[in-house]
């Protein structure tokens, strides 16, 4: 025990942690052994990363990847700083963006003799449905739509800010297409694709 | 997986989108984790994190390769939500640790806190963004008092007295919380 308490104390952090190097650990146990507050703040330090840990947090994930593929993509292609659009557009943008992808890696693993690249997300534009989303819909909430209803976002937005959506494999269109309508606070229009 | 994730930043040097995709992958969670504990705004941190790796696309090439990719990332967007305060005008939540209360009563309170995660959400809540900091990167991410130094610009003992002042506000902060709904 070469350094006082009080210096030892600052240390608790990183004992909790356990990034303490083996002579610093090792001082530091040495004073949890007698001192019976260190051992309790050590303890409700340790509560507190545990819990801290165990919190779960909904990051961007892969939509957010979609984005900075977006934004990187245009920078390169024009250069100089990226204008924010609002923040409702790139979430359906990304979402987008996203689904296509996953699109056309389903579609790839489907038909080997399939074209590779972006030809797939535009040939034969695909979906049932062409919908606009309300300008305030949030990306939960449009997500949280089309999920409970079994659609997904192949193609869009179009110039005019379009999606195109398809029912998922056994999914009833009918139905889903009901469900659009009638969410009239997330989608602003609805009607049948002409393919 | 440190030297990987510095050839991914050569990578992207070079213009390499997929290796920003895949230090994207590798780092998108824990920073985006470290940018809303310092935010409480979700859809505000996710812009800060697609900045971040807006920055790291441009600056890839004046990374030396002196630091951890880890702290240099979690440098960036250090700095960036300091803008994000600065912008906002924020005024320091908590910075004086309260004399009254007992100590060694609120670590017994810290045991009671283990199911109580608002509390603890709360609690960093009225912490000022330096100490909040500190607590994200060294419980969030395990990190050791000279990295989150080097992430913050400061000297250790900096970080270490602030983790010690965050460290007495969150347990009087949780044996408040706690004492009161026993009460109630």
């Amino acid at each position: 025990m070469s350094r006082a308490r009080d210096l030892i104390e600052l240390d608790l952090p990183f004992h909790v942690n356990g990034t303490l190097d083996a002579e610093a650990r090792a001082e530091l146990d040495a004073w949890l052994e007698t001192d019976e507050l260190l051992r309790a703040e050590a303890a409700s330090l340790a509560i507190i990363r545990d819990e801290m840990q165990a919190e779960e947090v909904r990051s961007p994930g892969e939509f957010g990847l979609a984005r900075l593929m977006r934004d990187v993509g245009r920078e390169g292609a024009g250069g100089g700083a990226v204008q924010a659009p609002s923040r409702t557009w790139i979430w359906q943008a990304a979402a987008a963006v996203a689904v296509i992808g996953f699109l056309a890696q389903a579609v790839l693993m489907r038909d080997q003799a399939a074209p590779q690249g972006y030809e797939l997300a535009s040939a034969g534009v695909p979906g049932a449905l062409v919908v606009a989303f309300a300008p305030l819909a949030t990306e939960e909430s449009i997500r949280g739509l089309l999920v409970g209803q079994g659609l997904e976002i192949v193609a869009g937005p179009s110039a005019l800010g379009l999606y195109r959506l398809d029912v998922i494999e056994g999914g009833d269109l009918e139905a889903a297409s009901a469900a659009l309508r009638a969410a009239a606070d997330i989608v602003e229009s609805v009607e049948n694709a002409e393919n | 997986m440190s030297e990987d994730h510095h050839f991914l930043v050569q990578q992207i040097a070079k213009g390499d989108k997929q290796a920003l995709a895949a230090l994207y992958r590798a780092y998108e969670r824990p920073c985006y984790k470290f940018i809303v504990s310092r935010l409480n705004d979700p859809h505000e941190a996710a812009d800060i994190l697609h900045e971040v790796f807006m920055d790291i696309w441009r600056v890839a090439a004046s990374f030396e390769g002196r630091s951890q990719v880890r702290t240099w990332i979690f440098g960036i967007a250090y700095r960036k939500v300091i803008d994000v305060h600065r912008k906002r005008g924020r005024v320091t939540v908590t910075d004086e640790v309260p004399e009254t209360g007992d100590v060694a009563e609120a670590a017994d309170a810290g045991y009671a806190a283990k199911q109580e995660a608002e509390h603890l959400a709360f609690c960093m809540g009225t912490l000022s963004d330096d100490h909040r900091s500190a607590v994200s990167l060294a419980f969030y991410e395990d990190m050791t008092c000279a990295e989150i130094a080097e992430i913050a610009g400061v000297p250790e003992g900096t970080i270490k007295s602030r983790l010690h002042h965050a460290k007495k506000l969150l347990l009087h902060c949780l044996s408040g919380r706690i004492k009161g709904r026993a009460v109630a």
